[in-house]
């Protein structure tokens, strides 16, 4: 060993693998033994497998609901509905209504699909709505408009809710909403989806001769 | 499309848990090495990194940024290994471990003991000192990665490497 205590200024930069002066041959055979140490040791530690991602999901499955499961989340939650045609007008608005009083405050990203009138016997009118207060633009895509991503913008409301009507002819489609022209999410109130094929979901609302049946 | 991990988050937290395995996967390849090196055994790492996992789950919704999620679950993983080590009994000391010859036919078992004494003298440093050496030296970080990683800023960085190296120095002694 040397007779340093500490390393030199030049054998710490060495060490940093950045450039450094005339480092003393000892000192960097001394640094070298250090280094090859380091690697030894390196090599030697096996990180730990994909067992450890089954045993953490096992252990998420076994926990109870989330915390913010519970409460008043599941009141707002959207839930199949099925209603006669002269009601949906009725419904949407007081859903709307009642959404706007009973949410306590902005936050990020809430939305509800509510069916709103017949157009036509096998079409009717359904309100997208999302809460996102802090979006600079929203829009809606998905199976009917071939998933264009800015075909159908929707408009800004009061308290940062974002909303468009769409005349959906009676059937099932997926959809999502993009945020700012980047950001693809589902529905975060929708209870039907469907795996996207890339890692994600899809949000999916049935839509009946009556109304939203299913979202 | 890759998701990112403010939208796993956001999924997550919305109900999707099976999405959080995603979070699971991303983390687990990306910190595994850095948590047995931080703890000095494969298994308690293994478990350490699972408490870690269950803990980001249970406090998701109080991570402020969930674009960043790497970086606060590094912070929670880098607490669970350093009192994970502490309840450890401690590592072989440095002086019961074999030098390397230097002459020994055998290489491999001189790295091993190379690697014993790097191990060993590892129990030597604080718990900011081994993070900062492992994060240099293991996961092979610049300065500023480290510092983006873990909030603290280079020059304090560098010098709990240095010290680190230090007393490592001081530590292998005769061995070097």
């Amino acid at each position: 060993m040397s007779i340093r205590d500490r390393w030199s200024a030049d054998a710490h930069r060495y060490l940093d693998g950045t450039p450094h002066g005339d480092l003393d041959p000892e000192e960097r055979r001394e640094a070298d033994l250090v280094l090859e140490a380091v690697e030894a040791w390196t090599e030697g530690l096996e990180p730990p497998t994909k067992a450890l991602d089954d045993a953490v999901m096992a252990r998420i499955r076994a926990r109870a609901p989330r915390p913010a499961d519970h409460g008043w989340r599941w009141l707002i939650r959207p839930q199949p509905i099925r209603m006669r045609p002269v009601w949906v007008p009725l419904a949407a608005a007081a859903a709307l209504a009642f959404w706007l009083v009973a949410k306590p405050g902005p936050e990020p990203e809430q939305s509800i699909p509510v069916a709103s009138a017949s157009a036509t016997a096998d079409t009717v009118f359904v309100h997208f709505h999302l809460v996102a207060p802090d979006a600079r633009v929203v829009a809606l895509t998905g199976t009917f408009n071939g998933w264009a991503a800015d075909a159908y913008q929707m408009a800004r409301e009061d308290g940062g809710i974002w909303s468009i009507t769409l005349p959906l002819p009676v059937g099932e489609y997926q959809y999502q909403f993009v945020i700012n022209g980047e950001r693809w999410i589902p529905d975060p109130r929708s209870q039907a989806r469907v795996d996207d094929g890339f890692g994600g979901t899809n949000s999916v609302v049935v839509v009946g001769p009556r109304g939203v049946v299913q979202s | 499309m890759e998701l990112s991990d403010g939208m796993v988050v956001q999924r997550v937290l919305d109900g999707e848990i099976e999405l959080f395995r995603v979070l699971v996967e991303r983390y687990r390849a990306k910190f595994g090495r850095h948590a047995v090196a931080l703890v000095g055994d494969r298994d308690a790492a293994a478990d350490a990194m699972q408490e870690a996992f269950i803990r980001a789950y249970d406090s998701l919704d109080r991570c402020r940024e969930p674009d960043r999620f790497g970086s606060w679950f590094f912070r929670i993983l880098t607490n669970q290994c350093h009192d994970t080590r502490s309840r450890l009994r401690p590592h072989a000391d440095i002086a019961e471990v074999d030098p390397p010859s230097g002459d020994s036919p055998d290489d491999d078992a001189d790295r091993r003991e190379l690697g014993l004494m790097i191990n060993a003298a590892l129990d030597e440093l604080t718990a900011e000192q081994r993070e900062a050496f492992v994060l240099k030296h293991v996961d092979g970080r610049s300065y500023e990665e480290m510092a983006d990683l873990t909030g603290v800023g280079v020059d304090a960085l560098k010098m709990r490497v240095h010290r680190a190296r230090d007393t490592l120095r001081e530590k292998l002694g005769a061995r070097l």
